[in-house]
């Protein structure tokens, strides 16, 4: 019995000594963690905003993909949208920004976390992945299946379908939300 | 103090193509040369300070409550790490994504802690994690070139300066073999080297 107890308490020793140097480790690098994080944000942010002025953001609930608006303005008039977005990666969830115009067409794509297999998934973040997205939406559908690519396009995401399937079905369903929006 | 604990990981007990421990990572980030190498690295750094810390604890730790005393030790330092490479080194992070969470169920760590850190002195038991994870990076770096080179036509370093990390093969890079990118050429290939492995081992012995 008191060899149990003698065991239970070396186990416990290690387990809160290797909490402890957990939460130090946590301490030093979350706030530089954060700080990065909202830089990348704001970069991207940035990035996919084409010009146009950065409006406030506005949280969405609910929505089974969107989960932010920001209103981007030309002056006085809304020029479009960027929607915060996110999908069902094959690593789990995948955090995308885009920017729509106010017909629903995506302007820009860009990544901003994810967990896809790299040298398969993980290529979405390469520059030109996001080129076979942009400019659908409006006249023409944002191509949700391979059958809707280019052959070249098509073999790019070979090994990677669940990958391109789930940005694609997330930009989709931003290009309704963009609609529905209809330049409010 | 003995040397032979160091050189022995990198070919004699290569823990890829000897020992065959710790196969998921070498099938699944070698797709390319970059990747293997920061893998490498986090696996070189996790196994020194596991099999130091393991080691030191040799003869506090029970028994019969060695496995979870271990894993408690190894999954707290792929933590850290996880957290410093997050913090001080994103983009290392960042091209490791889900791998580097994934070192806490490589085998070779857990494998070393058992079979040589939980018998051995500290200074023994470092250059044991040393040459082991010298002989893994080899090995996965081995994989990852040949993965690359044949299944994209590319070697993916890191960038530097002017250059862009990127190397391409002539013929290749037009022409990939797609198949050795992708899960079952991994399989093919480390079948093919381990075959290679053992033929020389076997002529070696006579």
């Amino acid at each position: 019995m008191t060899k149990h107890i003698r065991f239970a308490f070396i186990l416990l020793a290690i387990c809160a000594l290797s909490a402890a140097a957990l939460a130090i480790t946590n301490a030093i690098t979350a706030p530089v963690i954060e700080i990065q994080e909202e830089e990348n944000r704001l970069a991207a942010l940035k990035a996919v905003s084409s010009g146009f002025e950065i409006g406030d953001q506005e949280d969405i609930a609910g929505n089974a993909h969107v989960t932010f608006v920001i209103r981007l303005l030309d002056g006085e008039r809304i020029g479009g949208y960027i929607l915060g977005l996110k999908g069902a990666g094959y690593g789990g969830e995948m955090a995308i920004v885009a920017s729509y115009t106010t017909d629903g067409e995506i302007l820009r794509v860009q990544l901003l976390s994810h967990s896809e297999t790299p040298g398969l998934g993980k290529k979405a973040e390469n520059e030109g992945y996001m080129d076979k997205y942009e400019g659908t939406g409006a006249s023409e559908p944002v191509p949700t299946n391979k059958s809707m690519l280019s052959s070249g396009d098509a073999a790019a995401v070979s090994g990677s379908t669940v990958t391109f399937t789930a940005i694609a079905k997330a930009l989709e369903a931003g290009s309704v939300y963009a609609k529905e929006l209809g330049g409010k | 103090m003995n040397i032979k604990e160091l050189t022995k990981g990198i070919f004699k007990e290569n823990p890829v193509f000897v020992i065959v421990l710790g196969l998921c990572p070498v099938l699944g980030v070698s797709t390319q040369v970059s990747n293997a190498i920061g893998m490498s690295a986090g696996v070189l750094f996790v196994l020194l300070f596991s099999n130091i810390i393991i080691s030191a604890l040799r003869n506090i730790i029970p028994d019969s409550i060695h496995i979870p005393a271990y894993i408690v030790v190894i999954a707290s330092l792929v933590r850290i790490t996880e957290m410093l490479m997050h913090a001080f080194a994103p983009a290392v992070n960042a091209a490791l994504g889900v791998y580097l969470p994934l070192i806490v169920v490589n085998c070779i760590i857990l494998g070393r802690a058992e079979a040589f850190a939980s018998k051995n002195t500290v200074m023994d038991s470092a250059l044991d994690a040393i040459g082991m994870s010298i002989g893994f990076a080899l090995g996965l770096t081995l994989i990852a070139l040949i993965r690359e080179v044949l299944g994209a036509g590319t070697i993916t370093l890191f960038a530097l300066g002017s250059f862009n990390g990127v190397i391409e093969v002539p013929w290749l890079v037009d022409n990939p073999f797609r198949v050795m990118s992708l899960a079952p050429g991994a399989l093919l290939l480390m079948g093919f080297l381990k075959a290679f492995f053992d033929w020389k081992a076997m002529r070696k012995a006579g």
